[in-house]
């Protein structure tokens, strides 16, 4: 009888060593692959090397005759899906002139804020379009095209109890941010002391401070903006925070073909001033007239 | 019911998008099920193996599957494979695999259990009988293992109906994630979305696992 | 995989671990005691009350914690009732946790031969002396594997807890990822702290599982 289950213990404890070992296996041979994939490309620049990237190239996007394209669906008015079942918004706006000028079809795949970096790097899409702040920590990880919009962190809080200064937020309370953006880097990195309250998904971020369950909720102030003009009893304290960036399309690492086909595509229809259109199309009714020379930015010059 | 939200679904085709999430949810267990099956009659069969060493590798995955949750296994498919082994799998696979690693085991050690359960007597004779080993097990034991595995694998069903709104989390569109939509596209005409919408997809729900988790109660005591 | 990236994040992966094993613990907890008091309810036949928890039994056995999760913190605000994610999801577990308890001990209380009650009871206990003293300890000790098996479920279910804010170990790991994309590494310690979470609690499982067919059977 005892024996039996000390045989078991063994046999768990084993188990534990092994699922272990194979995954950090797995991990440090991944390492390496990506160690020689990287020298490779250090030494035949340009080469057409043969390893196996994980993105499609222009040539192969266009053969297969459709993109796959990383959007918000949950985040009004830059990615949502209405109430027909269709995508749009100011980001899927210019997916789909980018798939009407790439001549295939598109296929939107719904992420959220943190799986952005990772949808691209696994191939899971081509392009990222879902509202992606260029930081420098994140070119490390992927490539980004030219921008199409500005951008910088914002706060919004309820009416009736304005957070205007962060130094302000008491110690019990806690600020809504979005797992994976950059507000949240930006706090955790400035703010250490405050209290963070993280979300998945925009949905459930912004249900739960109309709930009341944070003090205020820190994002792109654009979003904040479009909040605090969209539901009546809340005010943008902090309009303006941290430094001022921009949003740009993004693509796996190396994908350097689709890369230089956005940059001209994104230079070619600011000729015509398509983010303007695009403003108009999607951002006029939240924003009003006021905005629209902050936030496009067209042919992707930053003014 | 214009406070509670309720209204929203009657919008546009909100309500046939909610519903095809769900059928998203149902479609994954059903496939997910019927390949259990498969495999854990095999894997079953396999774990009342003479050898010591499949047994305990068998074990090892069992243990495996108790104490993983299945988030953990899906992002390990979905994002880890691709990391590892540059393969790319879709999230609608991934979660099929995660869930058919789930079910056969379930189901393998449910077919060794009633494997084991019937008497060795019925071996006996079977084999005085003559027939050889192959026959005894598909005509003697399986028919007999299917009958206490039907309840157990409809229950399977529902759990895994259950375990689908996991899925979300990986980017599939499902129930879950389509309620969310609805309440953030309507969130400034409607405020009270996510009551109405989050109480129907509880509701949603229930309708689909309760009356079959009933069923398997049912036959688990006919058949008992 | 970077060994500075591990133990740079081990501190917040412990960080979730405690938040975890608490919630887990007192979801645990309420999931006993309703299981415990609703299970007796149902053994004694008291009429409402009955009726009532075979609807709850129903309701919570047949939805995802999840969707129960998301109805708890994001829709019952709308009505006016605000709960604190922690609080939420001590709850959440409590009850769905319940439902499964009330149906294990049930099952074990129904399993304790009627003859022995009738025996005590001929030798002048009275009911509840019957139920705490002869049916409730034998009752317990066969549905022990069961409340196992059933503890081990919710401690994996709380996996869904970072959907409501809380810093748990999915979270943790999901966060980290979606910062700086350190995927292997988040996963690699993700398996481990579960395991570690996990792996004891199995073995007591089956150690106690041996220990009740002992008491069973007799050696």
């Amino acid at each position: 009888m005892k024996k039996n289950y000390l045989t078991k213990i063994g046999t768990l404890l084993t188990a534990t060593a092994l699922f272990g070992a194979t995954l950090a296996g797995c991990g440090s041979a991944k390492t390496e692959t990506a160690d020689l994939n990287s020298t490779a490309a250090n030494i035949e620049e340009g080469d057409a090397a043969e390893t196996d990237t994980v993105y499609r190239t222009l040539d192969e996007i266009k053969e297969s005759g459709t993109i796959n394209i990383g959007v918000f669906s949950d985040k009004s008015p830059f990615g949502y899906v209405d109430e027909n079942g269709e995508y749009a918004g100011y980001d899927v706006y210019f997916a789909e002139k980018i798939g009407e000028d790439l001549g295939v079809k598109i296929n939107y795949v719904s992420t959220e804020a943190a799986n952005r970096i990772e949808y691209l790097q696994t191939g899971k899409v081509d392009i990222i379009l879902a509202n992606f702040t260029v930081t420098e920590e994140r070119a490390q990880e992927v490539d980004f095209a030219l921008p199409y919009m500005n951008v910088a962190l914002g706060v919004v809080s309820p009416s009736d109890s304005v957070v205007e200064s962060l130094d302000a937020v008491g110690a019990d309370d806690q600020i809504i941010v979005i797992s994976g953006t950059t507000a949240e880097t930006y706090l955790e990195k400035n703010y250490p002391d405050i209290k963070l309250q993280k979300y998945d998904a925009y949905a459930e971020a912004k249900t739960a401070f109309e709930n009341g369950n944070g003090v205020a909720w820190a994002n792109d102030n654009t979003e904040v903006i479009a909040f605090s003009l969209e539901n009546e009893g809340y005010t943008v304290g902090i309009p303006s925070l941290g430094d001022a960036d921009t949003i740009a399309p993004a693509v796996t690492k190396g994908n350097d073909t689709l890369l230089t086909w956005l940059n001209e595509e994104i230079e070619t229809i600011g000729e015509d001033n398509f983010f303007h259109k695009d403003y108009e199309e999607t951002l006029l009714d939240t924003y009003g007239a006021d905005y629209e020379n902050t936030l496009v930015v067209e042919g992707g010059k930053v003014q | 019911m214009q406070s509670l939200g309720i209204d929203v679904l009657f919008k546009g085709t909100n309500m046939i998008r909610l519903l095809k999430g769900l059928w998203v949810s149902v479609e994954i267990s059903l496939i997910s099920v019927a390949i259990s099956i498969v495999l854990g009659l095999i894997a079953g069969v396999l774990m009342t193996s003479k050898s010591k060493l499949i047994r305990f590798i068998f074990r090892v995955y069992l243990e495996i599957v108790r104490i993983m949750p299945q988030m953990v296994l899906l992002f390990i498919v979905y994002f880890g494979t691709t990391r590892v082994f540059g393969m790319n799998i879709s999230a609608e696979l991934s979660a099929i695999i995660v869930f058919v690693f789930w079910g056969t085991a379930e189901m393998g050690d449910l077919v060794r259990g009633s494997i084991q359960s019937i008497p060795k007597i019925q071996y006996d004779s079977a084999y005085a009988l003559g027939m050889d080993k192959f026959k005894v097990h598909f005509l003697i034991i399986f028919p007999q293992t299917i009958r206490r595995l039907l309840p157990l694998s409809i229950n399977l069903v529902t759990r895994m109906v259950k375990t689908t709104s996991l899925v979300m989390m990986i980017g599939i569109v499902e129930v879950l994630k389509v309620a969310q939509q609805i309440i953030e596209a309507n969130r400034k005409a409607s405020p009270n979305a996510a009551f109405g919408v989050f109480a129907v997809v509880f509701f949603l729900y229930f309708i689909v696992c309760w009356p079959i988790s009933r069923l398997a109660v049912k036959l688990e005591k006919r058949w008992a | 995989m970077d060994l500075n990236v591990l133990k740079s994040y081990i501190p917040l992966y412990n960080e979730a671990l405690l938040l975890t094993v608490k919630i887990g613990l007192l979801g645990i907890l309420t999931a006993f005691v309703i299981g415990l008091s609703g299970a007796a309810a149902i053994y004694f036949r008291i009429p409402v009350i009955r009726k009532i928890l075979s609807i709850y039994i129903e309701l919570f056995r047949n939805t995802p914690l999840l969707v129960q999760l998301f109805f708890i913190y994001f829709a019952l605000p709308k009505l006016g009732i605000r709960i604190s994610a922690e609080l939420c999801g001590v709850m959440g577990l409590g009850l769905i946790g319940g439902a499964y308890m009330i149906e294990t001990m049930r099952s074990g209380l129904e399993s304790i031969a009627k003859v022995q009650s009738e025996s005590a009871l001929s030798l002048g206990m009275t009911e509840g002396q019957v139920f705490m003293n002869i049916i409730l300890p034998q009752a317990f000790s066969v549905s022990m594997p069961g409340i196992m098996a059933n503890v081990i479920f919710l401690l994996k279910e709380t996996s869904v807890f970072s959907t409501i804010s809380l810093m748990d170990l999915m979270f943790t790991a999901k966060d980290l990822i979606g910062m700086y994309a350190k995927t292997i590494e988040c996963l690699f310690l993700l398996v481990i702290y579960y395991l570690v979470m996990l792996l004891p609690v199995s073995i007591l499982g089956s150690i106690i599982e041996r220990r009740v067919r002992y008491a069973e059977f007799g050696d």
